[in-house]
């Protein structure tokens, strides 16, 4: 794997973090390292989007960050697993991918130095 | 409520990505304030809608409005593209967010 790509995967683990803590964070330190895991994936995914397509990188980055939060939330903070639930954030993000890889990114690609 | 802050969460992120434009065509500090305030606000409302929805049902909402929000932004501000596949995406995702919205 790119190491560009390896930093939008790293991003998207922050961003799992930061939404876990906005939840569960009930102390001074939970909610520092929320904040810290949201500067984080931010400044990840802008470094990583200087280098990248920034559609695709995001796109990339919001399936892992869903997919990571709906699998959490399941496994260790026992949210029952409903069928309907899950096609439907799956469809959902259906629609945030496809609408971030049709839509071109204003000629920026590669710009910034 | 839960629904509602979600919705309104979402609609500060449309503003605070919005604004990361703006910081990155104007580097000055109103930009900066104006895009803490966003994403401030995006991210109490989302945590409140949290209290009470699943954490993945809230996160997907909460980029799902973002994304379709700025897009649809785009197309009635800046004239950006109305490609009917944009249009069936947008659709897509208001469509599952309404449908999260009646199974709850």
């Amino acid at each position: 794997m790119n190491r560009n790509w390896m930093i939008v995967f790293i991003a998207s683990i922050f961003e799992v973090f930061w939404v876990i803590g906005l939840k569960h964070a009930d102390g001074f330190w939970t909610w520092a390292g929320t904040g810290i895991s949201m500067i984080m994936s931010f400044y990840l995914l802008i470094v990583a989007g200087r280098k990248l397509p920034v559609g695709t990188v995001y796109a990339v980055f919001v399936g892992l960050g869903t997919a990571g939060t709906v699998t959490t939330d399941m496994i260790w903070f026992g949210e029952s697993f409903k069928l309907a639930a899950i096609l439907l954030i799956l469809l959902l993000l259906i629609g945030v991918i496809g609408l971030k890889l049709v839509t071109k990114d204003d000629g920026q690609e590669g710009a910034e130095s | 409520m839960a629904w509602v802050s979600l919705f309104i969460a979402g609609i500060f992120e449309m503003f605070g990505v919005a604004l990361i434009n703006k910081l990155n065509r104007d580097r000055n500090w109103q930009s900066f304030l104006l895009l803490i305030l966003g994403f401030g606000g995006s991210f109490l409302f989302l945590a409140y809608a949290m209290k009470t929805l699943p954490m993945g049902t809230a996160y997907a909402i909460w980029t799902g409005i973002g994304a379709s929000g700025g897009a649809i932004l785009g197309i009635l501000l800046y004239g950006e593209s109305r490609d009917w596949k944009r249009i069936f995406f947008i659709a897509m995702i208001l469509g599952a967010a309404i449908g999260l919205k009646l199974i709850d």
